[in-house]
């Protein structure tokens, strides 16, 4: 096996593994919004799949293991590839100017993939305490599924927090899919376009999905 | 020298040599031509500091017709300067404007130790080629020209790549100092044509060990470097480079 | 003033059929055996396409090499820069060509001024140089059946030109500076950049070392070998402007010159007919657009003197083609020389377009309604945008406006046929050598040469030197090399401490005006004789007045360049010379006292048939013109007519 290691200790090997790992991560985004989303059809069906969910005695620690996984490789490749490449330049510019198109925002997502990574990190870190865990506040632990979210997220505070988390993931992501395309190798003219307007929907909905709940439970339910 | 009208000022970087601290320094230059080069611009202004009984402003360069890649610099933050798909030497001063400062400074990277003023030493991009940027055929041994066939698509796309100039712009731009675009050129002339499959699979492992040997930092696919290439090499290049890794650490045997 | 020496240099050619002569000096050839191979050491000066190839080849047969160039990697050579293509007697197109037409032609394209045997040689060559390089994986273009693709050149009425756009020299240069970096990657060569070459070590009257200044340090280095290989290049920048880049120079080939290296036709200098012309004092270097426009593009001026009419509003009626008008066989497609020269007729007549009327137009309006434009665009885009990028003028909607300038230089150190100068043991190869040329090189024959020199010629010829040759050992503590060094060092002294006023550029763009003017496109006995002594007076300034600030102990790019126009001032004078002592009109060498009542070039093959070498007889003396007469055979010497 000593290939496997060799073949992803390389930088372009480090950055398969974040490609891999990012993109099987989308995947699990992908499920949670979905099942999330069952928020809107009403507290019975909602419910219905939390317990239906956690009924999973086996599964659910597995897929938890993995997520984990998945997440500790992403992260620590992510923090490895980011020392590597500020080692790279140890003295830098004193001016500094893309020579590509301006970006819509302020920064390309592509430049600040770390930075938004990292605010991921912290409101995953919350996100966890207070759903999985449940220590900010322990009495939620009696509720429903339904009544939990809603009485979690509805504290301005938390959603302010969760809202500017799900617009840094959404952003972390719009730039994620395509590069995890681009470094897996998959770049052609024809396709080009679509993996990129793909990529941006998909950031768009994680951003405009996962951000709606805290305004939903704010708005509608305070 | 000059018969133009632009006055500018320039701040350039200033290191006596590889083991000196360097600082920036600020000059004026006046009468400047629009239709003068950069470069030109800069004889302008060792011109004059060689009266002044100064020492010069050391840069590389050499065909000043923009394929050699001997030129670099990093002006006011962009290698090559503002216009996209062009050298230093072919950038004409007429996309200035009179009053302008201008900041020079040199390639930044680890593996571009800087050795005096605005030259910096690329030698890391030669030790990567010899790890096999080549095709291991000994003159003499060729076939004929025609014996091998190659679709015009093919032949274009593998020249296409092959035009990379060495000149390290994209090291230069990129973010993390990466040498990506310049490696996935070679490896891509090579995997595009006949002559370069027998050593594929070991050809991208070596290059791309040296490559991380010499300290670049790795691709984040922020696509800085093909908006900064002189002669506009292809992201989709480095894209080739992954999957000829990729294939080449799972099917190949050694 | 001039002394010619009355013993005959021998040329040491084969004899026999000229298609064989190759062949049988191969046979008497003296081998090395393998397993002594790696007992040699080669140096190899210069990493350019002979210098690569050369360099690549000898370490590939089993010697150890070094190789040396002044860049900062061996990639960067000027050979880079060459545009149109290379030729090769191939016959792919089926349009008649053979080794024997692409022989004749480049005979006769040198105006008879060449030796014939190796100009065979060279046409022999020529096909198995492609065949290397498409086995390198150079991308040369192809047809959509997937065969390789050709394009005609001047001087030809045959399609014989392999090409990779306008881009030819950077793949094919590329391809031998990566058989360069395996060689290394083996073992068997070393590459040491930042390196120029400040001398060459001759002991016992072979050559056997070098002497370099390493540009980052500025420390001296010296190398010992068997056998050394100058691949340093032509002159053209004693012209200051020219085609070629900032860095070429003479200075290699000089202290081989003034180490006993014969210097032969140094007059035979090429001006390139289609060049952007100059634009201002300020100008650096001269920018080339390869002759291969002249497939597509028509050259003409207005047919009007004086004509201010913007070219569109120039109906065809009032325009002179007149390459197309003098020479109606081969039109645009005339030789280098020929058309230059009828560029600079016309624009002494006023005829010129532009600031100044040091212009003619090349126009593809033509050939972008035949073709259209994006057709245009595939065979010649970088070489337009180009234009566009120095000129801010959009050539696909206006004509371009080019003039000639100076290219290449036909002449260089004296060798015979194995490639070696009057040095043993001292091999000089490509555009540094005088040998296949003549007084004018076609288009497409310098990458050929080039290549042909260092993958196919030299590796047997420098064997045959070691072989044949009992070489004591020698190593650089040899008290040969510490006088070169301490020579060396004391030019680099005197350069420093002159401590003037002017820079070596500004002595440099003087000397560069002074040989345009008296010895550029045309040359004529009062002109020369006024700037043999204007170069004099020239160089006397120079050793008083030049500045050349900062140290000889670290980078120093001045120090360097000083040292370039110290020996282009006495270049320049050895050039005016040759060009005063041949009496006669040639190829690149164009007397105004005699010419044909066509402006064409009139040689005089009685008393002109022969190379002129120059011997260095001492510091202030004057050189020696030694002769090695030229025979014709196979192509019969007639008047050259492109009409």
């Amino acid at each position: 096996m000593s290939w496997v290691i060799k073949a992803f200790s390389s930088s372009i090997g480090k950055k398969l593994l974040l490609a891999i790992s990012g993109l099987a991560l989308c995947g699990f985004l992908v499920a949670h919004l979905a099942g999330n989303l069952l928020l809107y059809v009403g507290p019975e069906v909602y419910n219905k799949y939390a317990d239906a969910l956690h009924a999973q005695k086996i599964l659910l620690p597995i897929a938890e293991v993995g997520l984990l996984g998945l997440f500790v490789i992403h992260l620590a490749n992510a923090l490895r590839t980011n020392r590597e490449n500020r080692e790279a330049r140890p003295v830098g510019y004193e001016v500094r100017q893309s020579k590509q198109p301006p970006s819509a925002f302020l920064k390309p997502a592509s430049s600040v993939m770390y930075g938004t990574g990292i605010v991921v990190l912290l409101f995953l870190l919350l996100h966890l305490s207070d759903f999985r865990f449940e220590l900010r506040n322990p009495a939620v632990a009696e509720l429903t599924p339904f009544n939990k979210a809603q009485v979690l997220l509805r504290d301005p505070l938390t959603a302010i927090v969760y809202i500017i988390g799900s617009c840094s993931l959404g952003y972390h992501v719009s730039h994620g899919v395509q590069s995890a395309f681009q470094t897996l190798g998959v770049n052609h003219p024809k396709y080009n376009w679509l993996i990129g307007t793909v990529s941006k929907a998909f950031g768009l909905l994680v951003a405009l999905g996962f951000g709606s709940f805290p305004l939903w439970a704010w708005a509608f339910h305070s | 020298m000059s018969d133009g009208s632009m006055s500018l000022t320039l701040k350039i970087w200033r290191q006596a040599d590889a083991s000196s601290q360097g600082d920036f320094r600020v000059y004026k230059v006046h009468g400047i031509s629009p239709d003068q080069s950069f470069l030109e611009m800069l004889d302008v202004l060792n011109e004059q500091l060689i009266q002044q009984g100064e020492e010069p402003v050391a840069f590389d360069h050499d065909c000043r017709e923009g394929i050699c890649g001997m030129c670099s610099l990093m002006i006011n933050g962009q290698a090559h300067g503002p216009e996209r798909t062009t050298t230093t030497c072919q950038l004409h001063m007429r996309h200035f404007r009179s009053g302008d400062t201008i900041v020079i400074e040199p390639w930044r990277a680890k593996a571009f130790p800087v050795l005096r003023d605005l030259v910096v030493d690329r030698s890391a991009f030669d030790r990567i080629i010899s790890k096999g940027g080549y095709v291991s055929v000994n003159t003499g041994n060729a076939p004929d020209g025609n014996a091998i066939l190659i679709p015009k698509e093919n032949a274009d796309k593998a020249f296409e790549a092959a035009t990379c100039i060495g000149c390290g712009a994209c090291v230069a731009a990129c973010k993390n100092a990466s040498a990506m675009l310049f490696v996935s050129a070679k490896v891509s002339q090579m995997a595009m044509l006949p002559q370069g499959q027998p050593e594929r699979t070991m050809r991208v492992q070596s290059m791309v060990a040296q490559m991380d040997a010499e300290g670049f930092g790795g691709c984040t696919n922020t696509n800085e470097c093909e908006a900064a290439c002189p002669v506009g090499i292809s992201v989709e290049n480095i894209a080739r480079l992954n999957r000829e890794y990729l294939r080449a650490v799972t099917v190949g045997r050694s | 003033m001039t002394t010619t020496a009355s013993s005959v240099l021998d040329g040491r050619c084969p004899t026999g059929p000229i298609s064989e002569r190759w062949e049988k000096r191969k046979n008497e050839l003296k081998l090395v055996s393998p397993t002594n191979k790696r007992k040699y050491e080669i140096l190899v000066v210069g990493t350019g396409l002979a210098g690569a190839s050369a360099a690549a080849s000898l370490a590939e047969l089993g010697y150890n090499v070094k190789a040396f160039c002044f860049q900062d990697t061996p990639r960067r050579a000027h050979s880079i820069a060459a545009q149109g293509g290379i030729n090769a007697a191939k016959n792919y197109q089926n349009d008649g060509d053979s080794v024997f037409r692409l022989f004749a032609d480049t005979i006769k394209g040198g105006d008879f001024r060449s030796r014939e045997s190796n100009v065979h040689r060279l046409a022999e060559l020529s096909v198995n140089i492609i065949d290397q390089c498409v086995a390198q994986g150079v991308p040369f273009a192809r047809e959509y059946g997937g065969l390789l693709s050709n394009r005609t050149f001047g001087g030809a009425l045959v399609s014989r030109t392999f090409y990779a756009r306008g881009q030819t020299g950077q793949q094919l240069l590329l391809g031998a500076y990566s058989a360069l970096m395996r060689q290394q990657h083996v073992g068997r060569l070393k590459v040491f950049a930042r390196r120029e070459m400040l001398d060459v070590v001759v002991v016992d009257g072979v050559a056997r070392g070098i002497v370099v200044r390493n540009l980052v340090t500025g420390q001296l280095e010296t190398y010992s070998g068997h056998a050394v290989l100058l691949c340093t290049g032509g002159y053209g920048t004693v012209y200051y402007l020219s085609t070629n880049a900032k860095g070429c120079n003479v200075t290699a080939n000089w202290r081989a010159y003034k180490r006993g290296a014969y210097f032969a036709n140094p007059c035979y200098t090429q001006i390139h007919p289609t060049c952007i012309p100059v634009h201002g004092d300020y100008q650096s270097k001269l920018t080339l657009m390869s002759e291969s426009l002249r497939n597509d593009g028509r050259v003409w001026v207005p047919a009007k003197m004086g004509d201010q009419r913007s070219p569109d509003q120039i109906p065809d009626a009032d325009r002179d083609y007149y390459l197309e008008r003098r020479y109606p066989t081969y039109g645009n497609m005339a030789p280098r020389d020929v058309a230059s020269r009828a560029a600079k007729e016309r624009c002494d007549l006023g005829y010129g377009v532009g600031a100044g009327g040091q212009a003619v137009y090349l126009d593809f309006t033509d050939a972008i309604r035949r073709d259209g434009e994006a057709a245009i665009r595939a065979r010649y885009g970088n070489l337009f945008d180009m234009y566009h990028k120095i000129t801010d003028e959009n050539p696909y909607s206006s004509p371009m406006r080019i003039y000639p300038a100076v290219h290449y230089t036909m002449g260089g150190l004296w060798v015979d046929y194995h490639l070696q100068s009057t040095i043993p043991g001292l091999f000089v190869l490509g555009e540094a050598n005088f040998s296949d040329h003549g007084s004018n090189r076609l288009g497409a024959s310098a990458l050929m040469q080039g290549l042909a020199d260092g993958y196919f010629v030299a590796p047997y010829t420098v064997g045959d030197h070691i072989a044949s040759r009992k070489l004591a050992p020698v190593t650089t503590d040899h008290p040969e090399f510490e006088r070169c060094v301490g020579e060396t060092r004391a030019r680099i002294y005197k350069l420093l401490n002159v401590n003037g006023r002017r820079s070596a550029d500004s002595f440099h763009r003087e000397l560069g005006k002074l040989m345009w003017d008296y010895c550029g496109m045309s040359r004529s006995e009062k002109g020369l004789q006024q700037v043999i002594q204007k170069i004099r007076g020239l160089r006397e300034e120079f050793w008083q007045n030049v500045k050349v600030p900062g140290s000889g102990n670290a980078l120093n790019q001045n120090l360097e360049q000083a040292g370039r126009v110290a020996d282009f001032l006495e270049f320049g004078e050895l050039l005016a010379l040759d060009a005063l002592t041949r009496r006669e009109s040639c190829g690149g060498h164009f007397r105004e006292e005699y010419q044909t009542k066509d402006n064409d070039t009139l040689r005089d093959d009685a008393n002109f048939s022969h190379v002129a070498a120059w011997r260095f007889a001492g510091e202030n003396q004057d050189p020696v013109r030694h002769v090695e007469p030229l025979s014709f055979q196979d192509v019969q010497p007639v008047q050259r007519s492109y009409k």
